[in-house]
């Protein structure tokens, strides 16, 4: 019988680790929507938004939060420029998709090369804190026998992870869904020769998303070293993976799609380390991620073909 | 035969208008290798309707993405008023005027009927007072598309799209419209309607360049027809030339199966 406590901690944990699981998705896809662009280096740019931010506190104090919004402006600019360097070229490539996989795979093993240059091999704490360092959410009497209440804590860190990370979350939803750009985007997605018809710049159109999927990438690693206040500068492939599962899951190039593609992950992978042995709990995510792609190969909210 | 009387042949319209677009000379291929124009020229005269016609895969698709800027002339000049736009790109080209409605479906279909139409006013779309008017004229233009304004245009029937993807080319008012078999697939009745639009364009001060399989839709329409093969030039005149060359009637009852009378 597993307690209670622990039970609504995997629920907690799974909607904190959700939502950046979400944001992950996100970002993928306005790379894959947009720019056709599968970005295997999205692991590595959450890892070095969360360097970003591990240096601006141990260099100048400045906490994370306040990193949030120096991190976003810095890494959309550093996108866009990546944008201009990389992405025209893969215009001339038969395969944009498989070039641009493997591109990105090069930026992957350069990024963390540089990653481990600048801040060696090392696991980093992230040494900043909240006061008060856990809030108690509720108490559940009785939990660990007669007059032994439990108490359902959650850092603080978390939880203000979870606020900006909702958020944001709806704050892109507005975006893709409320605004002309927003639409613009999404309208790329669904015919790219159509949108260079109304008279869009497609090339400033897509540095502009590469720029904010870049900006969502740091973003993630700023919450990400709130989640979990130790930075690997190898954890890359690890999240990459975990955003391929969330857009297969929800469906490739559907904004809402990962954000409950996220949750049901985040849900998944805390009530399995709950329930399961640990090894086994690892494959989890992965066996949902073949049995999407046997059953239902455009993902759980997609309903176009997928290519 | 009733079409055939109200159709005016303005005989000396074409010639008295003036060239706004020339495509001269034009080799064009797909990635570099497959060439599909080989020297294509074409004049298109202000004001008027010019028509291409001419087999499968003669190259009227390809004459108009070259001529809206999707490939490239390897070789010759594409000029607009006599400036070369050979080498702008597609996104460029409603600026200069010129708007598209290509063959295959250019709509996006998970946005409503009115974003579509929103997008088309991108060029302006900070200017708020005008993109309510530009909407207006178009809801004016097709009054089903006010009815379904919140619809996705993914939803709408086939000639209903075909209404938006106008509308949403007329939105900037362009000074030439480029319509690829703006028909195809598509009922009979809404055919005629679309035609009879086509019709008034050229009333309302827009250049219509127009590429058809339906060989006597266009030739009944256009002040001027080119017969294009293998992007080719092979035969051009007015609607009134090909009622009387004997060669070029000939020309059209061999490769298209269409009698002029």
């Amino acid at each position: 019988m597993i307690s209670e406590v622990l039970l609504w901690n995997a629920i907690i944990g799974g909607v904190v680790f959700g939502a950046v699981y979400a944001l992950i998705g996100c970002s993928l896809n306005v790379l894959a929507g947009v720019l056709r662009v599968i970005n295997f280096a999205h692991g590595e740019f959450v890892i070095a938004g969360s360097f970003f931010s591990y240096a601006l506190l141990n260099s100048f104090d400045i906490h994370p939060l306040v990193a949030l919004p120096i991190c976003a402006a810095a890494f959309f600019f550093a996108g866009i420029g990546l944008y201009y360097l990389l992405v025209p070229r893969l215009a001339h490539s038969d395969e944009p998709e498989t070039a641009s996989f493997l591109l990105m795979f090069g930026v992957s093993l350069m990024a963390v090369s540089v990653i481990t240059w600048i801040f060696e091999a090392d696991i980093r704490p992230m040494n900043f804190s909240f006061e008060p360092i856990n809030v108690t959410l509720f108490k559940i009497p009785d939990a660990y026998g007669p007059g032994r209440d439990g108490r359902v804590l959650v850092p603080t860190a978390r939880l203000v992870a979870l606020v900006v990370n909702l958020g944001l979350i709806a704050a892109l939803t507005w975006f893709f869904y409320r605004t002309l750009p927003g639409k613009a985007l999404r309208a790329t997605t669904m015919n790219r020769e159509a949108v260079q018809i109304v008279g869009i710049n497609i090339h400033r159109l897509s540095a502009m998303a590469f720029g904010l999927a870049t900006a969502l990438a740091g973003i993630t690693g700023v919450l990400l070293a709130l989640v979990v206040p130790s930075i690997d500068p190898n954890g890359g492939p690890d999240i990459a993976l975990v955003g391929f599962i969330v857009i297969v899951l929800g469906g490739l190039g559907h904004p809402v799609g990962a954000l409950f593609a996220g949750i049901i992950f985040g849900f998944v992978e805390q009530f399995s380390n709950l329930l399961l042995p640990q090894a086994a709990a690892q494959m989890v995510g992965f066996i949902i991620l073949v049995a999407v792609i046997f059953v239902r190969p455009e993902g759980l909210f997609g309903k176009g073909q997928l290519k | 035969m009733a079409r055939k009387q109200k159709k005016k042949t303005p005989n000396g319209k074409w010639e008295q208008a003036r060239t706004i677009l020339e495509m001269r000379d034009v080799h064009a291929a797909y990635h570099g290798d497959i060439s599909i124009l080989n020297g294509l020229s074409i004049a298109v005269n202000e004001n008027c309707i010019t028509g291409i016609i001419g087999p499968n895969g003669a190259g009227k698709s390809t004459a108009l993405k070259t001529m809206y800027g999707f490939l490239h002339p390897s070789k010759g000049t594409i000029a607009l008023d006599g400036r070369d736009i050979s080498n702008l790109p597609p996104y460029d080209m409603m600026a200069n005027g010129i708007a598209f409605v290509p063959q295959n479906r250019s709509l996006f279909n998970d946005l409503s009927v009115e974003d579509n139409l929103r997008l088309g006013c991108w060029q302006f779309r900070s200017d708020r007072r005008k993109v309510t008017r530009e909407l207006e004229k178009v809801y004016g233009q097709f009054p089903i598309l006010k009815e379904k304004r919140s619809d996705l245009a993914g939803s709408l029937s086939g000639g209903q799209q075909r209404f938006v993807e106008l509308g949403r080319a007329l939105v900037v008012e362009p000074k030439i419209i480029m319509l690829d078999e703006p028909t195809a697939m598509i009922a009979p009745k809404i055919s005629r309607e679309i035609y009879d639009f086509i019709a008034t364009l050229p009333g309302q001060g827009i250049t219509v360049v127009l590429v058809d399989q339906n060989v006597r839709q266009c030739v009944n329409v256009s002040d001027y027809i080119y017969i294009l093969d293998l992007g080719r030039n092979r035969g051009e005149g007015t609607a009134a030339t090909f009622a009387h060359d004997e060669h070029l009637k000939e020309m059209v009852a061999d490769w298209l199966d269409y009698q002029i009378d």
